[in-house]
């Protein structure tokens, strides 16, 4: 069962320290580093009761394994997903990784595979491979790293991998192969996820019902999720002077309220189908905290009046 | 010249010492009482793991005065970059010496998580590339490039990694390899490359090296061997402008005496089935390769001592390479100062268990080292072969 709340990991951000002026003494260059930075998020997510944290596959961020395996050795119940996309290593290598990370963390890690690039992304990562092809690349990916994970002795030979005699011995093969997040609403997406999926991530412009609707026909049980930025504060007034004062003169990328608004707005979503919320806030670590101080417990309340 | 002393972590469990082959670190065996994090705890997953010993072992490592250590990468092992990556912040000196092969990351991948390791440990990677023994494993990991085009590829990976490292745009079309305006985010740049210790002997590999080494890596041998294998590698490397550096992995039994050392290799020998003795063929490589150097007929452990103190049965004792050193603390510093005089600024070591002799070779061997200094007195190098 996926983590029903989750942050988004920021891992854009340099995380280096700003400087202070000469005169006042600076211990930290030297014993800390732009990683303590998004370990503290990661402790933040913890302490404040999220189920998880999301590293989303960026190109212009971190890495997220990297960031992952920190982030689980940080935490003891944080579910942590890493995001990546098929062509960064081969199914065998990424299931091995994870098989390990898995053993770390008591089966913590989660993968968000990330089909779909902007062509000139997937070239600058070495991918040219376009259409509906990095779905069916994808299908093999996840067959292959599930076929090895579960299989001594799994042989297959595809379209895009083959794999002789491969296969883990225990304990690597000991554990849960990681929950699968998948995303995207055209019919390719959609297919595979009903194939693989356990969570589904939409966002705010995905048309919701219609996937939620096909997704149900297939059969397969997947959770929900809704990936949606938040701005949240005591009443909608100071949220969006908030708002206001962040993007100038532009509309605010989320969800933005008092925190009975956005937990409303939340519980619409929930009675279309979602069952998880992969938020976004920043900053990270205080917004962590004001979310888990404020927010989750407005949707834990309507989580129990719903049941 | 500096030398750089790296202690290895077992990533396959441990045994308790060498005179049993019975795995009790980690959860590599059925858990037995004795078994050291195995993840279970009175019968319940209690959160530890393996890594748990690792981390020991790092630590031990950093405090006993070694740089870092080299992270294995086998079928049946864990994985090192999800370890160095899990350990980065708790430890504060180690240098995680990462083992992969090219063919299982795209480049582009590598740089980026290089780059964010880099970042998470403060530079602190270095890298063991391993372009593959071929046959059976390489189609387990899914890899089915042949031998020599698996060296050729691991050129065009590093050329393609060393192409985005300063953030690019890099263009490349390849054998291998295509991108189009890739490089790292302005974020990640300007992170140390990490230093590449690169393994294999044949002419392919050789030749790969010398483009992109920085240290030569090879198993221990016995020194005369050894010393030609460097020779061939100053000569293939002398084409292409680079001076060759080289590091030698060896696995070391010391002891305050030599006959403790010795009792100790008695003591396991003791336990093994004699039939592996018989077997002309064994059944790995490190085993028919040490039999190469080996004349005779093995009647007892000290015929596997191929030159003094350079003992070929660790193979038997452990799962891994064959040849190692045995003896006292200093006749083990003396040898390692001989390989220094041959060449070598760059040594893993390793002892079973890892975490005690961690602390034993760096308390004990380590201070004993001379390096380019005087010689020690010629009384004490004088071999020792057949003493009781």
């Amino acid at each position: 069962m996926a983590a029903g709340v989750l942050i988004t990991v920021p891992t854009r951000e340099r995380g280096e320290h700003r400087p202070l002026p000469g005169f006042v003494t600076d211990l930290r260059p030297g014993a800390y580093g732009p990683y303590d930075r998004l370990a503290q998020v990661g402790r933040a997510a913890e302490i404040a009761g999220l189920g998880g944290a999301v590293v989303p596959f960026d190109p212009v961020g971190e890495e997220s394994w990297v960031v992952a395996s920190g982030l689980l050795r940080g935490t003891r119940f944080l579910r942590v997903v890493a995001g990546f996309h098929p062509g960064v290593a081969t199914p065998v290598y990424a299931a091995k990784v994870s098989a390990s990370l898995q053993r770390f963390s008591a089966d913590r890690l989660a993968w968000h595979l990330t089909v779909e690039l902007d062509r000139s992304v997937a070239r600058a990562q070495g991918d040219f491979l376009e259409g509906p092809d990095r779905y069916a690349r994808a299908d093999e990916f996840l067959t292959v790293a599930k076929g090895v994970w579960r299989e001594e002795g799994f042989t297959f030979e595809g379209r895009f991998y083959d794999v002789l005699n491969g296969g883990f011995e225990p304990p690597l093969s000991g554990g849960a192969f990681p929950e699968v997040y998948l995303s995207g609403t055209s019919p390719e997406a959609l297919a595979l996820s009903a194939r693989h999926a356990d969570v589904h991530v939409f966002t705010l412009d995905d048309d919701l019902d219609a996937a939620v609707a096909e997704l149900d026909a297939s059969g397969r049980d997947i959770t929900y999720a809704l990936s949606v930025p938040v701005l949240v504060r005591e009443d909608d007034d100071e949220a969006w002077d908030e708002a206001r004062r962040r993007w100038i003169a532009a509309d605010p990328p989320g969800l933005v309220g008092s925190y009975a608004t956005v937990a409303a707005r939340l519980r619409e979503y929930r009675e279309r189908g979602i069952g998880a919320f992969v938020l976004d806030a920043r900053p990270a670590v205080e917004e962590t905290y004001r979310l888990g101080e404020h927010l989750l417990p407005l949707l834990e309340k309507e989580a129990a009046h719903a049941g | 010249m500096p030398v750089d002393i790296y202690w290895r972590i077992g990533t396959h469990g441990d045994q308790p010492s060498l005179r049993r082959r019975v795995s009790s670190r980690g959860e590599w065996a059925p858990v037995v009482p004795g078994s050291l994090a195995p993840g279970i705890r009175d019968g319940v997953r209690d959160g530890y793991s393996y890594l748990e010993h690792m981390a020991d072992v790092a630590r031990a490592s950093e405090l006993a005065g070694f740089v870092g250590g080299l992270l294995p990468s086998f079928p049946n092992t864990d994985d090192p970059w999800a370890a160095a990556a899990s350990l980065a912040r708790e430890t504060t000196t180690y240098r995680f010496m990462v083992a992969f092969q090219p063919g299982f990351l795209h480049p582009v991948q590598a740089a980026r998580m290089s780059a964010s390791l880099q970042r998470a440990t403060g530079g602190r990677l270095v890298y063991n590339i391993i372009s593959g023994g071929g046959g059976p494993a390489q189609l387990w990991w899914g890899d089915k490039v042949a031998h020599d085009d698996r060296y050729a590829r691991t050129s065009e990976f590093l050329d393609v990694l060393k192409g985005v490292w300063e953030g690019g745009p890099f263009r490349h079309d390849g054998r291998f390899y295509r991108v189009e305006d890739a490089g790292l985010p302005d974020h990640l740049t300007g992170q140390p490359f990490p230093e590449i210790y690169f393994s294999g002997s044949s002419p392919a590999a050789i030749a790969a090296a010398g483009r992109h080494a920085d240290r030569y890596l090879s198993w221990l041998e016995p020194f005369a061997p050894l010393a030609e294998k460097f020779a061939q590698v100053r000569e293939h490397s002398a084409a292409t402008g680079r001076t060759p550096r080289f590091a030698v992995r060896i696995d070391v039994l010391a002891r305050e005496t030599e006959e403790a050392a010795w009792d100790e290799i008695r003591r396991g020998w003791d336990n093994i089935d004699p039939s592996v003795l018989e077997d002309a063929t064994g059944d790995s490589i490190g085993w028919q390769r040490s039999r190469s150097f080996v004349t005779g007929r093995i009647t007892g452990y000290r015929d596997l001592e191929v030159q003094p103190n350079v003992w070929g049965g660790f193979h038997l004792l452990r799962g891994g390479p064959a040849f190692g050193l045995v003896g006292s603390y200093r006749q083990v510093a003396e040898r390692l100062d001989e390989l220094v005089a041959l060449g070598v600024d760059a040594f893993i070591l390793a002892g079973v268990p890892h975490l005690e002799e961690a602390l034993r070779v760096g308390d004990h061997v380590l201070p004993l080292l001379r390096g380019h200094g005087p010689r020690p007195e010629p009384s004490l190098t004088t071999a020792t072969k057949g003493n009781p």
